[in-house]
């Protein structure tokens, strides 16, 4: 039975991981572009629900929806006013913005809250489980779970069944002719990045309602979003939600049978992958 | 309707056409001649804002300068890219109702794109890019008319269409031209074809405007001289 409770809290520290790695594949898949500040944009995002909460005494659900309006309004506006400047055929350019706003994220993240542990308190919730006979399993890490899965499912949906979805995947297929067909490229970069700031934002807040965050929690997030999508294989969406899955079975079956190993085993699969399957679990061989 | 003069047109410090100049007047084809390499794409691309480029554009009297692509497209220019240009993971209708974006309307909808090439109908739901070279060409093509443009520019638009069907879709144009009046731009490596399909030509060389006039009784020697830039016609 301990092999059903490790696959079953593997699978829902997995939809967390996927989370984290699903702002970043939908970056890379429409602008071919790394967004070093992607951890930072999770810790800043859960450091703003904490903000409403603890400082502005919102209940948490405002809290919430307002850290994640905001995360998608300071990600299409950094886009605009910012990384758009240096978008071009050379990646490195916004690759070095990204990295600098990473810098000056946390920064102001600590200048405003300090470097202490904070946590988002969920009360009762968080020790809530369900008795499935042999095992049980946590309440909380099963809402988790589903909401990445509802993530994923829904932005599936809007990339294939809506007008704007039709747009972006146009913009990653062709980036250059989408000025013809009436489209300034810009807007659409900012509404990705917009909405990948708030994809961020919510596996940042899921985080600090499981455990806590510092300032300085945004690299090793980043490290397990970079991991995840070149696991799942780039660019591919749902080939994040593979490679979120098997990097938290990986970690917590690592965990289990050596518990001082840390990320060790996460990133012996990413090495692993590389030299097996470049293309990624989900990715196709040498796409055009 | 469109007015270009003294158009140069550059990528980084290459310079692809020099100051260009001419007009296209409402339900009128220009065809653009020249060799390889000439600039005919990059002229293209000037009137776009698809590359950067100094002079004047203007569109029934509104100056295009500095706007950007998505800008001009609203205005109603339209193009046919070089090389079809497919969105490779669009349907063949998602490619073909992205062109109405623009926000355009007129009498260019899906449906009479469809009965203009039919096959497109057929093939509505499939990826664009499991599509045949020359059937990509016609989603380019009713991509471009989905907009309902004003100017239609046509890069190689018979490059890979078998010659009845290039042939039938230069007879649609021509129709759809002088009844809607769209002024058109073509480029066709073919010369005698593209002259039997305008009104008047402007021959290329280098970047440089070496030759232009009327295509009805056009010297097809002077302008085989021109193509290649032997002699100095004028
Ligand atoms: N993106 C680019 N960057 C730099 N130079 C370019 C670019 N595109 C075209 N050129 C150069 O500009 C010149 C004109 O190219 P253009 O594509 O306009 O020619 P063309 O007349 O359309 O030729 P073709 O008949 O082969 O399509 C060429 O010398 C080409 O090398
Ligand atoms: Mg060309």
């Amino acid at each position: 039975m301990i092999v059903v409770d490790v696959i079953l809290n593997g699978l829902m520290l997995g939809g967390l991981y996927a989370l984290f790695g699903l702002g970043l594949s939908l970056i890379f898949g429409v602008m071919k572009i790394a967004n070093i500040a992607h951890g930072e944009f999770a810790i800043g995002g859960a450091f703003l629900a904490i903000a409403a909460a603890i400082f502005l005494g919102a209940p948490l659900w405002l809290a919430v929806i307002g850290a994640l309006i905001l995360s998608f309004v300071i990600g299409f506006g950094l886009q605009l006013v910012l990384v758009n400047r240096v978008m071009g055929d050379d990646p490195v350019p916004a690759l070095l913005m990204t990295f600098g706003l990473s810098i000056i994220i946390q920064n102001l993240l600590v200048e405003l809250f300090g470097a202490d542990n904070r946590s988002l308190d969920i009360g009762p919730l968080a020790t809530a489980g369900i008795d499935l006979g042999p095992v049980s399993i946590g309440v909380f890490p099963l809402i988790l779970f589903v909401v990445a899965i509802a993530l994923f499912a829904a932005l599936h949906w809007m990339l294939h069944h809506t007008k704007a979805g039709r747009n972006i995947r146009a913009t990653s297929d062709d980036p250059d002719m989408v000025g013809m067909m009436g489209m300034e490229r810009a807007h659409i970069f900012a509404i990705v990045m917009g909405v990948s700031a708030a994809l961020a934002a919510l596996a940042g807040i899921m985080l600090a309602m499981r455990g806590s965050i510092t300032p300085f929690s945004g690299a090793e997030r980043l490290l397990i979003a970079f991991e995840v999508i070149v696991i799942g294989g780039l660019g591919s969406i749902w080939g994040s939600l593979l490679g979120g899955l098997a990097l938290g079975l990986v970690h917590v079956i690592a965990l289990r049978l050596d518990p001082s190993s840390g990320p060790l085993y996460g990133h012996l699969l990413l090495l692993a992958i590389l030299l097996l399957r470049p293309e990624g679990l989900a990715g196709r061989k040498a796409q055009r | 309707m469109l007015k270009v003069d003294g158009l140069s047109a550059s990528y980084g410090d290459y310079t692809a056409v020099f100051d260009a100049r001419f007009e296209v007047a409402a339900g009128e084809t220009l065809a653009l001649i020249g060799a390889n390499g000439a600039g005919k794409t990059s002229l293209l691309h000037a009137i776009c804002g698809l590359c950067s480029a100094q002079g004047r554009i203007t569109l029934d009297g509104a100056d295009m300068h500095g706007l950007t692509a998505a800008k001009r497209a609203q205005l109603g220019v339209a193009l046919s890219p070089e090389g079809r240009r497919m969105f490779a993971s669009l349907s063949v209708q998602e490619n073909l109702e992205i062109g109405a974006n623009t926000g355009r309307t007129g009498p260019w909808t899906l449906s009479s794109v469809t009965k203009l090439f039919p096959i497109l109908g057929e093939f509505a739901d499939r990826p664009a890019r499991l599509l045949s070279g020359g059937q990509q060409q016609m989603v380019a093509i009713g991509r471009a008319l989905m907009a309902n443009p004003k100017v239609l520019l046509l890069d190689e638009v018979s490059l890979g269409l078998a010659p009845v069907v290039a042939q039938e879709v230069m007879q649609a144009l021509a129709k759809l031209r002088t009844e809607s009046g769209i002024a058109t731009i073509l480029v066709e490596q073919d010369i005698r074809r593209a002259i039997a399909a305008s009104d008047r030509f402007l021959c290329l060389l280098e970047g440089r405007v070496v030759l232009q006039g009327a295509s009805k009784g056009a010297d097809l020697d002077a302008i085989g001289r021109a193509y290649f830039g032997e002699g100095t016609a004028a």
